[in-house]
C-alpha cells in the first residue's frame, strides 16, 4: 500500500505540480510517448478506459509467458501459481478499499456485470412488488438498465433523484424518496459525464438510518480518490479494473459478507460448487459462490498490478493532482465565448461535458481529434441525463493521474480553432 | 458499366490534388459549411428520412425523376454534411441498377480513411442506404 502522505485538498492552481512530477508519471504509459495524426496524443478520455502503465502491461504478459493455468482446479506447479497469484489480488482489491475481509471482494468483468449480479440475486430473493429502489438522475446506463428489468420482472419501482441545473446532488432531494418502501439506494459516487460527486457518507447514514442499503457505482469515483468501504459503511460497491489503469475485462464487486451469504449464486456452473449431484448440487461461499466458470485470470492479476502502481502513487497525490488541473482546466474552459461547461459544482472530479453555441459535439470531437486530443462525444450511456440538461449530447474531456496543464492548454486551443474552423 | 460520375471525379481529382490530411479535413469542412447555407427543408428533417446509426443525425432524401435518384441529404454536424454532400452529389443521377452496381471501391477511392476510418465506414454506409432508398422508390412505382 501507499506510503504517501495523506494530502488535504490544495486549493486551485498551485497543486498540479506539487503531488507528483506528471512528466515522470507519464512516462509509466506507453502509449502516451505517440503521435496521432503528426500530433503528441493528448489523451482525455480515461473517463471511458484509461491507459495503463507498464507495470500492468507487464504484469499480464509476465502471466502469459510464465505461470499461466487454469486456477483452483490444477494439481500442477502452474496452476499452483496461478492461482496464488489470482488470490493474491483479492487481498490487494481488499485492502486498497479497506474491506473487512478478502472474501467481500467478488471478481466480474465489470461494472455491469456487479450491478447485474446484485440485482439478479439480491433484487431477485429480496425485492418485491411495490418496493422501491432510489437512483439519481445521473446514473450511467448500467446502474439504470438492471433496476428496469426488475421493474418489469417483479413490479419494483424506481424512485429517481433530480439534480439541480447546476448537476449538483442535493441531500435535500434525496432524503424526501426515502420511505417505508425504499428497499436499495443504489446511487453513482461520481457522474460519468458531470465529473459530480455525490455526497456517499450522507446519503449512507441517512438509507441507514431507515434500515435500507446502499450501492454505490464507484465505476468513476475509485480512479480519483481513495474509498474505505468500512469507512463508509457502504453494503455493495461496485467498480471496473479498466478505468483504474488496469485490464478491460475485469471488474470488482465488493458487498458485506453477512449480505453476500444470504444471496443465492448468480451464474451456476464450475467453480462455483461444493458438490453437484442429479438430486442436489451445493454452492461454496461468497465470494466464490458468485465466480462461475473460468475468470479473468490475467486480467485480475493484471488489476492488482493497477492498483498497487496507484497505490503507490497514493490515491491522496492523484487526486491532489488532478484537483490542480481540474481547477486550471475549469478557469480556461470558462473564458471561452460560447462554452457551456456541464457539471459546475463545488465536489466533483476532473471530468467536462461540454457543449459550444453554433457548433455540433460531433464537430468539435472530429477538429479535436485532427489536433491529436482523445475525446469522448455523445450521451456517454446516461441518456436520462442528457435529457435532464437538455442537449442531444456533450463533449466529454476526463483527465486521469497523467494529464497536465499542457494538455489543457492543448484543449483549450483545439477549442478555440473548431470554433474558427466551424463558425 | 461506364457512369457519368462526374461529381464524384471532381471530388477524387480534388482530394487527390490535397496532400495534406488537415487541409483535406478542411476541404470536407467547407464543403459542409457551403453546403449548409443550402436548403433542405425543414419539413423534411422528419425521423422517415433518418438514416439510423450515425452519432449526428443525418437525414437523406431521393426524389427520383424519370427513372434516376437525385439525393438531398442534410446532417446537423458540419463534417457529416460535408460527407454527406460529397456522397449526394457524387451518386445522383443514377438509375436504381446503376446504383445498385456501385461498389465500396467508389468509397474507398475517395481515399477519406486516413482522416479516420470512423468517416470512411459512415460513407459505407451511407452508399447503402442510398441502394435501399433507391430501390424502395423504385418500387414503389417510381422507376
Amino acid at each position: 500500500m501507499s506510503g504517501a502522505a495523506k494530502i488535504s485538498k490544495i486549493s486551485a492552481g498551485d497543486n498540479s505540480m506539487a503531488a507528483y512530477d506528471v512528466e515522470r508519471v507519464r512516462r509509466d504509459f506507453p502509449i502516451l510517448s505517440q503521435e496521432v495524426y503528426g500530433k503528441p496524443l493528448v489523451f482525455l478520455d480515461s473517463g471511458a478506459s484509461a491507459q495503463k502503465p507498464r507495470v500492468v502491461i507487464d504484469a499480464v504478459r509476465e502471466c502469459y509467458e510464465t505461470y499461466y493455468a487454469n486456477v483452483h482446479r490444477g494439481a500442477h506447479y502452474l496452476s499452483q501459481r496461478s492461482t496464488d497469484a489470482y488470490e493474491e489480488v483479492r487481498g490487494t482489491v481488499a485492502r486498497f478499499i479497506n474491506a473487512a475481509s478478502e472474501n467481500e471482494v467478488i471478481f466480474t468483468s465489470s461494472v455491469t456485470e456487479s450491478i447485474n449480479l446484485v440485482a439478479a440475486t439480491w433484487g431477485r430473493k429480496f425485492l418485491q412488488a411495490g418496493d422501491e429502489v432510489i437512483v439519481t438522475e445521473m446514473e450511467h446506463h448500467a446502474n439504470i438498465v438492471p433496476w428496469q428489468m426488475l421493474e418489469q420482472e417483479k413490479g419494483i419501482v424506481l424512485k429517481v433523484v433530480p439534480i439541480t441545473d447546476q448537476g449538483a446532488f442535493l441531500v435535500e432531494n434525496f432524503e424526501p424518496l426515502l420511505s417505508d418502501k425504499t428497499k436499495l439506494v443504489a446511487v453513482t459516487e461520481c457522474s460519468n459525464v458531470l465529473g459530480t460527486m455525490v455526497p456517499v457518507k450522507q446519503v449512507i447514514k441517512l438509507a441507514h438510518d431507515k434500515g435500507v442499503p446502499v450501492l454505490l457505482d464507484g465505476a468513476q469515483g475509485i480512479v480519483h480518490h481513495s474509498v474505505d468501504v468500512q469507512d463508509l459503511d457502504v453494503d455493495f460497491y461496485a467498480f471496473t479494473g479498466h478505468k483504474l489503469y488496469g485490464p478491460s475485462g475485469v471488474g470488482v464487486l465488493y458487498g458485506k459478507w453477512d449480505i453476500l451469504n444470504t444471496m443465492p449464486p448468480y451464474q451456476g456452473g464450475g467453480d462455483m460448487i461444493e458438490h453437484v449431484s442429479f438430486k442436489g448440487t451445493t454452492f461454496k461461499e461468497p465470494p466464490h459462490r458468485f465466480e462461475a466458470g473460468t475468470p479473468p485470470i490475467a486480467q485480475v492479476i493484471g488489476l492488482g498490478a493497477a492498483v498497487k502502481y496507484v497505490s503507490d502513487l497514493g490515491m491522496d497525490r492523484i487526486s491532489a493532482h488532478e484537483q490542480g488541473v481540474m481547477a486550471y482546466a475549469t478557469e480556461r474552459l470558462k473564458g471561452i465565448e460560447g462554452l457551456k461547461l456541464f457539471g459546475d459544482v463545488a465536489d466533483k472530479a476532473a471530468i467536462f461535458s461540454f457543449v459550444v453555441d453554433g457548433m455540433h459535439p460531433f464537430d468539435i470531437a472530429a477538429v479535436l481529434d485532427r489536433a491529436g486530443i482523445a475525446v469522448r462525444v455523445g450521451q456517454h450511456c446516461a441518456e436520462p441525463l442528457m435529457d435532464r440538461l437538455g442537449v442531444e449530447g456533450t463533449v466529454r474531456a476526463s483527465f486521469g493521474l497523467y494529464n497536465s496543464r499542457d494538455d489543457v492548454d492543448t484543449l483549450i486551443s483545439a477549442i478555440e480553432k473548431a470554433k474558427g474552423m466551424l463558425t | 458499366m461506364s457512369l457519368n460520375l462526374e461529381k464524384y471525379d471532381d471530388f477524387v481529382e480534388a482530394l487527390e490534388i490535397i496532400d495534406d490530411e488537415d487541409m483535406r479535413f478542411e476541404y470536407i469542412i467547407d464543403i459542409g459549411k457551403r453546403a449548409k447555407r443550402q436548403d433542405f427543408p425543414e419539413d423534411w428533417k422528419i425521423d422517415e428520412n433518418l438514416m439510423h446509426g450515425c452519432m449526428s443525425r443525418v437525414w437523406i432524401v431521393d426524389q427520383p425523376d424519370n427513372g434516376r435518384h437525385y439525393f438531398s441529404g442534410d446532417s446537423d454536424a458540419i463534417i457529416v454534411k460535408g460527407l454527406v454532400t460529397m456522397m449526394t452529389e457524387s451518386f445522383s443521377g443514377l438509375t436504381t441498377d446503376e446504383l445498385a452496381a456501385l461498389s465500396i471501391e467508389k468509397v474507398n477511392h475517395l481515399n477519406l480513411g486516413a482522416l479516420t476510418t470512423q468517416r470512411q465506414v459512415g460513407m459505407l454506409a451511407m452508399l447503402e442506404h442510398f441502394k435501399k432508398l433507391g430501390h424502395k422508390t423504385a418500387s414503389n412505382g417510381d422507376k
